[in-house]
């Protein structure tokens, strides 16, 4: 049998998960058809019938209350309970923060091998990457089973799940955790420095260099960056100077984009903030001046003062 | 704050032509002599081996020879065996052929090579047997307990621009050994520190130093014969200013084009990279480029002045290799054998020290002495007056260099030189009075700067900025500046004095002078920087000093 532990929290089944399963179905079809089971921790109920649903296995449900949140010493508690009884031949799971770390612990609690970050797999020789990526390593592992496998993010394709016919069952294995055990207390999860802005997923972009001479003319670009319904960014110059923040930059030390409409406003067009927008579909570039590179890219490009063009963009945009 | 330590016995510092060669000779020593094994680390600012080499590059193939016999069955990269030698005198229209090759610039029997893809070979020799080679980290200050050279401490990571840790923040490892090799380079940040600290240039002749810009080029094959060199001489440099272009042709229409700038020129002016785009759009470049394309770009400072100004390299605990020391031999345009010489020398020194149980300054004086016998000085002494007489001009450091070349430097007295950056002049003293009532920034009638022979078309010559883009080099934005510069002098007295002499010499558009209300402003760009260290030399006031950025930072010169 091959384990696949799920990975969830309240009920959200982390998307990874999926590309455990087909790593595990590998690796089960390789041994001549193994079955394949699911684990899933805590109160994940949702999750549980969602993989449940699409028929690949049987889902064991390890179910404490200290399971609810996450915490390293109650997962690997509970598996290293869990495991012996289920017997699998391989534990499968996705490479996720959170994998990495738990995992190791539970492997050497359990004294099995572990295989991280796998990359490939053929019958029970795994492909795993070393020196950085340099290297692809094959290994196999030796003694005892289970042998843990984690599966690098994006290296098995979730939509190659095969699915069954039928929902599978859903069967809850009571495990016992002795709290005073665990020495971590998680507090509420939270998200640290929100990034505001993901420009790599704006549709239309408008940016400013340092033709815009000075930070109090910014709202101008402001202006036109709504009349456009268009996200504000900036070449190097003007985060340097700290006038936009960082994440907001485009080039090479900074956001790579694409976006439907990119309009350049003030940028001569160094190389440096070519290589980070020369993919967006429309370029359209106001500038004063004729030899500026970035015309050699612009599909419209307007000579000119922006503080008299874009006024006038914005009333005519406006007008609509 | 804790930080972790590494004992090993020899840290060499710097993965370059002298830092790997004493790696390798350690290596060999280890293995032929036997004994308690060495443990022997090498530390290198890079991400990879060899990324941040840059070099003409002839490679006079003796040391090489020396250090590995079979480099030719084990594939060393050498690009063209020398064929064909010219030099040339240029004026802006016409280029006058030398009958006869100066016997310093004859290269038979020298190699055209990448010194990129020569120290990525070498660091293969060296892997395997014993050495860590630590890339990605550099050294940020000398250890140093009592006067002795103790190890090296690596830079700290993760720090954000404002100084403050960011949530990646790993404090740097101090690397103790008994014996330090400094094969930090030209201008090295390390070896400034020790010869500071001990005073290694007393009673030496000052440091003399050149910049070297260097573009690598397809064009289509034919045009040039692979293994041919063109040295030149004259324009667009003026009598007073020492240097000169090179034309290096590979296999495959590959030509390194390059151009030296010796960095003792007067006026505040002048711009080693405009000079560099007028050297490709006379007549006689630009009909070798045409039509091709600039592949890569780098920027390096060489050491240019000779024996008369190498420091004292050992002290108590440490000995100074390569460029870092000042071996090169100016005259020949040479200087990859001899860092490795005298990295091997070093290793030498190191590894009989160590044996002996005394790595005293006492003991590491046999390095002195190992370089006194050896063709380091044999090839250096005769020839050590020859770039100080440039300074009185290109006829008389001809003339002067070919009665060297007779001679083989038998000279009564010494000449003296001055260092580089104390030669520059002010606007005033350089344009005369008169043009001191022009505001800084606005270029002189009579300036180089002034020219409009030099527009960038963008196919020929570049803007600094789209070069520096061709040299690869990358630095995270978000750390503090790796240039530390007293800015008092840019937005007081240096615009009337000098014009801001930075936003020329560099060659990599680092330094910015933004006119704001209240005065010039410097914006430093550090991100674009190619870790020249022109800045650090030039600069006539002194107040730039050069530190590694993180570690694994700067240019990729991928085949240059």
């Amino acid at each position: 049998m091959i384990l696949v532990v799920a990975e969830q929290r309240a009920g959200v089944l982390n998307r990874a998960t999926w590309e455990a399963v087909v790593a595990a179905q590998r690796l089960a079809q390789d041994a001549g058809g193994l079955p394949i089971r699911i684990a899933v921790l805590g109160a994940g109920d949702a999750a549980a019938q969602e993989l449940a649903a699409a028929g690949v296995g049987d889902v064991v449900v390890l179910s404490d209350p200290a399971l609810e949140t996450y915490t390293p010493d109650g997962y690997v508690m509970a598996l290293a309970t869990a495991i012996p009884s289920l017997a699998p031949q391989f534990v499968v799971l996705p490479h996720t923060y959170q994998t990495r770390d738990f995992v190791p612990a539970l492997a050497a609690r359990l004294n099995r091998p572990l295989i991280t970050d796998v990359t490939g797999l053929s019958g029970e020789t795994f492909t795993r990457p070393m020196f950085q990526g340099k290297l692809a390593a094959e290994v196999r592992p030796t003694g005892d089973r289970p042998c843990f496998v984690t599966c690098q993010i994006g290296a098995f394709r979730a939509d190659q799940v095969k699915r069954g016919g039928a929902a599978s069952s859903v069967t809850t294995h009571a495990v016992t955790i002795d709290r005073s055990a665990i020495r971590q207390t998680p507090d509420a999860p939270f998200q640290e420095a929100k990034q505001s802005v993901d420009l790599t997923q704006a549709q239309r972009i408008v940016a400013v260099g340092r033709g815009i001479k000075s930070r109090e003319q910014l709202p101008v670009a402001e202006r036109l960056a709504k009349a456009l319904g268009a996200e504000l960014a900036a070449s190097r110059p003007i985060c340097d100077s700290g006038w936009l923040p960082m994440e907001r930059q485009i080039g090479s030390s900074g956001q790579t984009v694409a976006p439907k409409l990119y309009v350049a406003l003030g940028i001569s067009g160094a190389i440096q903030h070519l290589v980070g927008m020369k993919g967006s579909r429309t370029v359209v570039a106001i500038n004063k001046d004729a030899d500026a590179p970035i015309f050699e890219i612009a599909d419209y490009g307007i000579v000119g003062d922006l503080f008299e063009i874009v006024p006038a963009l914005i009333a005519e945009l406006e007008k609509k | 704050m804790e930080r972790e330590t590494l004992d090993v016995d020899v840290l060499i510092v710097g993965g370059g032509p002298a830092g790997l060669s004493a790696a390798l000779r350690l290596a060999q020593l280890q293995e032929q002599r036997g004994g308690e094994r060495l443990s022997i680390a090498v530390l290198e600012k890079a991400r990879d081996a060899g990324a941040h080499m840059l070099s003409g590059a002839l490679l006079d193939p003796s040391t090489l020879r020396e250090l590995v016999p079979d480099f030719r069955e084990k594939g060393a990269p050498l690009a063209a065996e020398v064929q064909h030698d010219r030099v040339y005198f240029f004026t802006q229209t016409s280029s006058l052929r030398f009958p006869i090759i100066p016997p310093p610039l004859r290269n038979h029997g020298n190699y055209i090579v990448s010194l990129n893809r020569l120290v990525r070979w070498l660091a293969e020799q060296v892997e395997g047997r014993g050495v860590d080679f630590f890339t990605g980290f550099a050294g940020q200050e000398v250890l140093i307990d009592r006067d002795r050279v103790i190890g090296v401490r690596t830079g700290d990571r993760g720090i954000d621009r404002h100084g403050a840790r960011k949530p990646t923040f790993e404090p740097g490892v101090d690397i103790l050994a008994k014996i330090t090799i400094f094969c930090d380079g030209v201008r090295g940040n390390l070896t400034k520190e020790l010869l500071r600290r001990y005073q290694l240039g007393r009673g030496r002749q000052p440091e003399q130093f050149a910049v070297g810009l260097k573009e690598l080029w397809a064009v289509p094959s034919g045009r040039i014969e692979p293994g041919t060199i063109i040295h030149t001489m004259g324009y667009p440099l003026r009598h007073a200013e020492f240097g000169g272009g090179f034309i290096y042709a590979m296999p495959d229409g590959e030509l390194s084009v390059g151009f030296v700038a010796g960095l003792d020129y007067k006026d505040p002016l002048f711009d080693p990279h405009m000079a560099f785009n007028r050297f490709k759009r006379h007549s006689f470049v630009r009909r070798l480029l045409e039509g091709g394309q600039m592949i890569r770009y780098g920027a390096k400072a060489l050491p240019e002045g000779g024996w008369n100004t190498i420091p004292r390299p050992y002290v108590d605990g440490g000995l100074i290799a390569g460029d870092a020391g000042g071996f090169l031999n100016s005259m020949r345009l040479k200087g990859i054998h001899l860092a490795m010489q005298t990295g091997m020398l070093a290793a030498e020194t190191a590894f009989e020290a160590i044996r002996a149980g005394d790595t005293s300054a006492a003991q590491l004086v046999r390095y002195q002495e190992k370089i006194d016998s050896s063709p380091v000085r044999a090839e250096l002494y005769p020839v050590r007056n020859v770039h100080q007489a440039f300074d009185y001009g290109l006829l008389s450091g001809l003339v002067f260099a070919g009665l060297t070349v007779l001679t083989r430097g038998r000279w009564v007295e010494d000449l003296h030189g001055q260092a580089g950056h104390e030669r520059m002049q002010t606007l005033t003293a350089y344009y005369g009075p008169a043009s001191a009532e022009a505001s800084a920034g606005k270029t002189r009638p009579a300036s180089i700067t002034s020219s409009n022979a030099t527009e960038v078309d963008r196919r020929l010559t570049f803007d600094k900025v789209t070069n520096v883009h061709y040299s690869g080099t990358a630095h995270d934005e978000d750390q503090p500046a790796h240039l530390l510069v007293h800015t008092d002098v840019c937005s007081t007295i240096c615009g009337q004095e000098y014009g801001h002499p930075c936003i020329r010499f560099c060659p990599a558009n680092v330094y910015e002078i933004l006119q704001e209300a209240d005065g010039p402003r410097l914006q430093i760009n550090a991100s674009n920087c190619v870790h020249c260290k022109t800045c650090d030399i030039m600069d006539p006031y002194g107040v730039i000093t050069w530190v590694p950025p993180e570690g694994g930072q700067g240019p990729q010169y991928n085949g240059m």
